[in-house]
């Protein structure tokens, strides 16, 4: 058995080292110039949105309409869930605008505690825009940051290949459980933007990937779509999707299975693609 | 039926009946107890001196039945619950073949195999290039609710086997309760428990989501002077399976734990119904419960174990004597070794092999001691055993100091044959006839 152990694990090395130095140029980063400039296009285009959605969110906020604001706030964060495998980039910004009350010590009451997450505890809990325009003024201004900050940020490959499985670690980590968004349940919308962020990294990198890494390929496909059609199944016919508290378990623990086998297989993407 | 009875006896007749692996796990406790003192470490930064007399001790992944239920218990043990997501038996099939793999590399050890720098390593690491065996066992079984979901596994169930449901005193929660499958893992040393849990949740993620989790210990025991192994103690103090009945006698396990019989189903002989009860000890007030008063709760003097009819000087293997006190003068009525095992010719049939171990967890909001005992029992009927025992211990006044909040009833495979086999092989060749 030991034996056998041993075979298999040198052909293992020998095979893996021949696909990096083989399919690849010898700097595998070339490679990857086209799909990161592409991805680059994508991350300036949701910013974009971002921008624009947040302005129509935090103006709802300011105008003291709760019912407005509550319905922008899924949708807005959309694209911002999408770039998600990247935020490590511009940390200092994700803090701001996406934290969440357990990371501070005294959680709601925290004064830190600002961003999305932050108004939506105001417009769900309180149900009021009470005290929320100074949270509402310093989100719109983080995002018109990010926006800026994006043309002139350089895209390191490994953060951008490796951002999709730890977007996927995330999830299994702190989202699975729907504590993102504990007072409006719209967990299910930030979770399809986090799928769609992560595949959208994923489908750049494919064709590197296809023909060494067939049966690979065909797995992460499978799961990618399997996770479509269990999220499929809570979409509401106005676009978006239904309160985190309607997704049975037995789906949740779907989710949860795909969300950590392809955490598991696209932690694989950087070595495969050559990345140290 | 006597031999039901006798508890275990001396150590040199209890190794007679085992195989090479379970004899070296026995001989561990002892090592354990002596080597550190011969080898202490010299450094801070130097590691806890390890046996390798006790990590290279292997037991067997094949035979008629699994390993960790009559093998005897080593020092550390952890349960994990899952629940199964597959949606057919082709993939139910590939989980478990996937699942025998690790365990028999687990169990058995050997190299890790090295991968390119680049990936991540196939393993966590936890226990260096080489894993060594360190009696490491990896036991599963079944929820009820496997075969309540998969239709294809519906007509398939065992007789006995059923959702837990709360007795009176169980404060169950949720997130601790049952669960499609149950991994026991036993080993030597904890981390060689927690390694291979880490190997099982990154290998099988495609498959398994992890529903809870609970880890244990039993305290090694010096042997006594006339070279028997006493019974270990839980965290009341007192010993614990003394009357167990004895492991090493394969008619006796054959009759009380390993399912057998046209009752059951064909897949399910030589499996067995595994209780696993998570039961809160409140030791604060437990310590500060009168000595004699715990002895009469539980119905043995606490230091010795022995019953509180015996002489003074007896061992926790001395036997009560019920019928010469059936007023329970000197051992109350409500005792708990009394209503657990009153040793009548009809309770032999509610015998059932014992096997928990001690969790701690922390605090509780209220800054007591979370500890408690991971109990689990293993049963050829699980109606006859666990249920029937702790309906007659309902109200015992043991009760005022323990809480039963989490656990589930399972059923444990039969055993790998070889290395063609898989676990749950029986069932899902029974589930393609159906």
């Amino acid at each position: 058995m030991v034996g056998n152990f041993l075979r298999s694990s040198a052909l293992a090395i020998v095979l893996a080292s021949g696909t990096a130095g083989g399919a690849f140029a010898a700097d595998p980063s070339l490679d990857l110039v086209a799909p990161l400039a592409e991805y680059k296009i994508y991350v300036a285009e949701n910013t974009a949105k971002l921008v624009e959605d947040t302005k129509a969110f935090t103006d709802a906020v300011k105008a003291g309409d709760v019912e407005k604001a509550k319905s922008l706030f899924a949708p807005t964060r959309t694209s911002y869930e999408k770039i998600e495998p990247i935020a490590e980039l511009f940390s200092d910004l994700d803090v701001s605008m996406d934290a969440r009350a357990d990371d501070y010590e005294k959680a709601e009451e925290d004064p830190a505690f600002t961003g999305f997450h932050r108004i939506e505890y105001g417009l769900w809990e309180k149900n009021s825009t009470e005290g929320l325009a100074e949270y509402a003024d310093r989100l719109m201004s983080d995002v018109t940051t990010l926006n800026q900050r994006i043309t002139d940020l350089t895209f390191p490959p490994e953060v951008v290949v490796g951002g999709a499985a730890v977007l996927m670690e995330e999830v299994a980590a702190t989202k699975i459980s729907g504590e993102e968004d504990r007072y409006s349940r719209t967990d299910l919308w930030d979770f399809d933007a986090n799928f769609a962020g992560a595949q959208k990294i994923y489908e750049l990198l494919r064709p590197l990937i296809a023909e060494n890494e067939a049966e690979f390929v065909t797995k992460v496909d499978g799961n990618f779509k399997d996770v479509a059609d269990v999220l499929g199944k809570y979409r509401t016919p106005e676009g978006g999707f239904v309160s985190y508290e309607e997704l049975s378990d037995a789906d949740r623990n779907v989710l949860s299975t795909k969300v950590n086998t392809l955490a598991e297989d696209l932690s694989t993407l950087r070595g495969k693609l050559g990345l140290g | 039926m006597e031999r039901i009875k006798a508890p275990r006896t001396d150590r040199r007749n209890l190794l007679k009946g085992l195989g090479a692996g379970a004899m070296g796990v026995l001989a561990a406790g002892r090592a354990g107890a002596e080597t550190p003192a011969q080898q202490a470490p010299h450094n801070v930064q130097e590691a806890p001196v390890g046996h390798a007399d006790t990590a290279k001790q292997r037991v067997d992944f094949h035979g008629p039945h699994q390993a960790g239920i009559t093998t005897p218990r080593p020092a550390s043990g952890l349960v994990a619950s899952f629940d199964i997501v597959v949606s057919s038996p082709d993939e139910f099939e590939e989980m478990l073949r996937q699942l025998t793999e690790r365990a028999r590399f687990l169990t058995q050890g050997g190299l890790v195999p090295e991968r390119d720098p680049k990936l991540p390593p196939p393993d966590s690491g936890l226990l260096g290039p080489m894993v060594a065996p360190d009696a490491q066992t990896i036991t599963v079984a079944l929820g009820d609710s496997v075969f309540e979901r998969f239709d294809w596994l519906t007509p398939l169930r065992p007789l006995h086997l059923q959702r837990m449901v709360q007795f009176p005193n169980d404060a169950l929660e949720t997130s601790i309760c049952h669960g499609d499958m149950t991994i026991q893992f036993c080993a030597n040393l904890s981390d060689t428990n927690m390694h291979a849990m880490r190997d099982i949740v990154k290998n099988l993620s495609e498959f398994l989501v992890v529903r809870w989790m609970y880890e244990g210990s039993v305290p090694p025991v010096l042997p006594a002077p006339d070279g028997s192994t006493p019974s270990a103690r839980n965290f009341l103090g007192f010993r614990d399976g003394s009357a167990n009945p004895d492991s090493t006698d394969a008619p006796l396990m054959d009759k009380v734990v390993w399912v057998a019989g046209p009752d059951e189903p064909e897949w399910a002989q030589g499996g067995t119904y595994q209780a696993v009860r998570i039961i809160r000890n409140f030791v604060e007030r437990w310590d500060r419960t009168p000595l004699g008063e715990q002895e009469r709760i539980f119905g043995r003097r606490k230091m010795s174990g022995a019953p509180l009819d015996a002489p003074q000087d007896a061992t926790e293997q001395a036997l009560p004597d019920y019928s010469a006190d059936a007023e329970g003068k000197l051992t109350p009525m409500d005792a708990h070794i009394r209503l657990a095992n009153p040793r009548t010719p009809d309770s032999d049939r509610n015998l059932m092999l014992r096997r928990p171990f001690n969790y701690s967890r922390g605090v509780t909001k209220s800054g007591q001691l979370d500890q408690g005992l991971l109990f689990i029992s293993y049963q050829a009927d699980l109606q006859q055993g666990f249920i029937e025992v702790q309906n007659r211990l309902n109200g015992e006044p043991l009760e005022e100091y323990i809480k039963p909040v989490g656990g589930g009833y399972f059923f444990a495979l039969p055993g790998v044959r070889d290395d063609a086999d898989y676990l749950g092989s029986s069932l899902i060749t029974a589930a393609r006839r159906l």
